[in-house]
């Protein structure tokens, strides 16, 4: 009897491939509709924007024949949806033209500045979960209502700080009063002349203080979430059948409330990835380091149209990237979320 | 005996009036000429109304009428009576502070003057300055002498009149100090009281910045810029977010999905980065900010509407409204809005403390609000540059919005326990 029950619910809950593969390019294709969207609306804001739109694309820093080549390519003389059609094929082949200060194509400058971010982004994502997750731990091990109160709190605390102000305040105490860590970049002055090792540290020593400033707020927010599902799962009657049953507690955290209450974590990383890039954006201007976000920031007060629109575009399929490459994820966790892409 | 949000009004009303008397009593004799002006010279009064003014007499105005309205309505105003606790504390305190600006400090935050000597100085110094003759001219009429008492009461962003002075010598001739730079004042520019120069002393509460500007007025007129673009990119999304959502739930299909899908690319995205190139294309002012915050703000008060409006227009007396004849607009105001008030109120909180945030990034990066108005991450920009000489252009600003973002998310999370009772077991 209990055999034929599971054998029922298995049949029901494994999808057949087929479907994983209809679901999972459905997935895909809103994934593109997404992009689509993205740069149509760019194109719309270009256009919207005040002054002659086409001047945004090429400007009198240029070489003539090289704004000639571009107002070709992007058929700037052209009426305005064969602009918009130029437009969307130069960005699917990931062509945005030329950035005015660097002289270099869009893509290239973006791509030297964007390498930086990315580990930088993921460095501080793994110390965020690690953190997090261990301080959650913690907390619900100790079984005390007073700290895990006054944990929470603090979690409010430090989530409501802005990165800008806790990166200053990080700077004055640790760079201007104790003097123990670089003030600002990545690089010291004589970093040519050290060895392999020393230049790892010497990057390492230069990056502590952004990562905390860029992990804070992240750590609270992903405390908040395993706190609240774990506390959900240790309320499960299940988990009230396991204690019953006198299994020990370390096993059941291991392999019944973590699992349980980490599935909610994948689907904030996607979105979370989004606040990561805003927060990297501003800590990277805050400790002036060499990534896209600085970039951007530095390219606005330079006017130089080309590269915020190529920075823009980039984030937004980063984050079109990192949100399906979650769902994939969450879909391997929870088969049964396959069904809901499915309707 | 508990402390109510009754008494923490009563306490910061007796804090400004015993503070800030001789402020108050300035601004009431500025209101009571105004009111004789409209009498005499109604054109002329019209011509002079600014903002400024307007601010200070609706300010004042407001500070006495307060606690004869609390007299009138007291029965009706039942949450005076409820326990304060320290967000919702701080939080009115914030919109104290953005009502009373003008009562609160009289200074402009935009004052300075020598900056040798004013600039950078630090919390709770005074400095010395030395008063000039102006040639004031004889008041001709109402209007005249109106326009005068303006200028002595609102305080202009430069005054000729004064000179501030690190020291100063009184013998034959007069010589002031400043850093070093050695003046000759001539006696008969100067303002004298029995034959001596008048010294005063200006005191700078929370120190000065890099131009001898006051921190604290700085500060305060800040909390102004950062509620009220918080305020006002709130309404914005508000509207954008309830309009959408109602269309969405209600119609259905090719909206439906079509508006789900423009929500995803929102939510999908770093909106800082979509924020940054809007105010680059189009130029960033306060207005520019206020609008682009309220867009890209609308995507969760959407979700949460669209969800209700789906389940709702199943419900009866959704059905039964809609057959009476109740148009789309009644619909929504009548029969959803009252219904998803309370978690529409706490989206609409934490948006608030969103929208704050940003803004200060924003002035942090120097995109905000631009040099007219004071900001706080504007404020904290300028302070990283003089990081190794003044601590308190930082840690002021600093505070002030980590508690005022503090305040705002604690007071949602307050409002949803209130709603979700459930919500911490």
């Amino acid at each position: 009897m209990e055999i034929a029950i599971k054998n029922k619910f298995t049949q029901i809950s494994q999808p057949t491939a087929t479907q994983t593969v209809k679901a999972l390019s459905k997935r895909f294709f809103s994934s593109l509709f997404t992009l689509f969207l993205l740069i149509s609306l760019l194109f719309i804001l270009i256009r919207l924007s005040p002054g002659d739109p086409t001047k945004k694309f090429v400007s009198a820093q240029l070489s003539p024949e090289l704004s000639q080549k571009i107002s070709e390519k992007f058929m700037l003389n052209e009426p305005v949806i064969e602009q918009y059609f130029a437009f969307l094929s130069n960005a699917i082949k990931a062509d945005l033209g030329i950035s005015y200060n660097y002289r270099q194509p869009v893509l290239k400058v973006v791509w030297e500045y964007f390498s930086f971010t990315f580990v930088f982004s993921i460095l501080s994502l793994s110390i965020q979960i690690l953190f997090s997750l261990s301080i959650a731990l913690f907390v619900s091990r100790r079984k005390n209502k007073l700290l895990s109160k006054g944990i929470s709190n603090l979690s409010l605390f430090v989530y409501s700080i802005p990165s800008f102000v806790l990166g200053v305040s990080l700077i004055y105490l640790f760079s201007v009063v104790l003097n123990v860590f670089p003030i600002s970049g990545l690089k010291s002055l004589d970093h040519d002349n050290i060895s392999f090792i020393g230049k790892i540290l010497d990057q390492f020593r230069h990056l502590i203080l952004p990562l905390i400033t860029l992990s804070a707020a992240g750590t609270a927010m992903f405390y908040k979430y395993i706190k609240e599902g774990m506390d959900e799962v240790l309320h499960q009657t299940y988990v009230l059948n396991l204690i019953a049953s006198g299994i020990r507690e370390k096993e059941i955290l291991k392999k019944h409330i973590i699992p349980n209450a980490v599935s909610p974590l994948i689907s904030v990383a996607g979105i979370e990835l989004g606040v990561l890039m805003g927060g990297a954006l501003i800590t990277e201007v805050i400790f002036s380091l060499p990534g896209m976000g600085r970039l951007t920031v530095d390219s606005i007060f330079s006017r130089d149209y080309p590269l915020i629109i190529g920075c823009v575009l980039t984030a937004g399929v980063v984050m079109i990237l990192a949100n399906f490459l979650a769902d994939i994820i969450k879909i391997k966790l929870d088969k049964r979320l396959l069904k809901g892409l499915l309707n | 005996m508990k402390f109510k949000i009754l008494h923490w009004f009563v306490l910061l009303w007796i804090v400004l009036l015993l503070f800030q008397y001789d402020v108050l009593l300035q601004y009431f004799a500025l209101w009571f000429s105004y009111v004789k002006l409209v009498f005499t010279d109604l054109s002329g009064a019209f011509d002079i109304l600014s903002l400024k003014l307007v601010d200070i007499i609706l300010s004042v105005k407001l500070f006495i009428v307060l606690p004869l309205l609390y007299f009138v309505f007291r029965k009706k105003w039942t949450y005076l009576q409820s326990k304060l606790s320290f967000s919702y504390a701080l939080l009115l305190l914030l919109i104290w502070i953005l009502v009373f600006a003008p009562i609160v400090t009289n200074e402009n935050p935009e004052f300075s003057k020598n900056l040798s000597v004013t600039k950078l100085l630090p919390p709770f110094s005074s400095i010395k300055f030395v008063n000039l003759i102006g040639n004031k001219g004889e008041a001709l009429n109402e209007k005249e002498s109106f326009i005068q008492q303006v200028n002595t009461t609102i305080k202009p962003p430069f005054n000729e009149q004064i000179i501030f002075i690190d020291s100063i010598i009184i013998s034959e001739s007069i010589i002031s100090y400043q850093k070093g730079q050695i003046t000759e004042l001539q006696k008969e520019e100067l303002l004298l009281k029995d034959g001596k120069p008048v010294i005063e002393n200006k005191f700078f509460l929370l120190g000065t910045d890099e131009y001898g500007r006051d921190n604290f007025a700085r500060l305060i007129y800040g909390t102004r810029i950062s509620l009220f673009v918080g305020f006002g990119a709130v309404i914005i999304s508000f509207f954008i977010g309830i309009i959408l959502g109602f269309i969405a739930g209600y119609k259905g299909g090719i909206f439906d999905t079509s508006l789900n899908r423009f929500a995803e690319l929102f939510l999908s995205f770093p909106v800082i980065y979509l924020i940054i190139l809007i105010l680059a294309l189009f130029g960033s002012s306060l207005f520019s900010v206020i609008i682009v915050l309220g867009i890209s703000g609308w995507m969760t008060l959407f979700k949460i509407v669209r969800g209700e409006v789906v389940s709702l227009k199943q419900k009866d007396f959704f059905i039964t409204a809609e057959l009476i004849g109740l148009n789309k607009s009644q619909l929504l105001t009548k029969e959803i809005l009252p219904v998803i008030l309370a978690p529409v109120i706490v989206n609409l909180l934490f948006l608030f403390s969103n929208v704050i945030l940003a803004e200060a990034a924003l002035s942090y990066l120097g995109l905000g609000t631009g040099n007219l108005y004071p900001s706080w991450g504007a404020m904290i920009n300028s302070g990283q540059e003089y990081i190794y000489k003044a601590w308190w252009m930082i840690v002021f600003p600093g505070t002030a919005l980590v508690l005022t973002l503090f305040a705002v998310n604690s007071s949602g999370k307050r409002i949803n326990r209130l709603i979700n009772p459930r919500l911490e077991e």
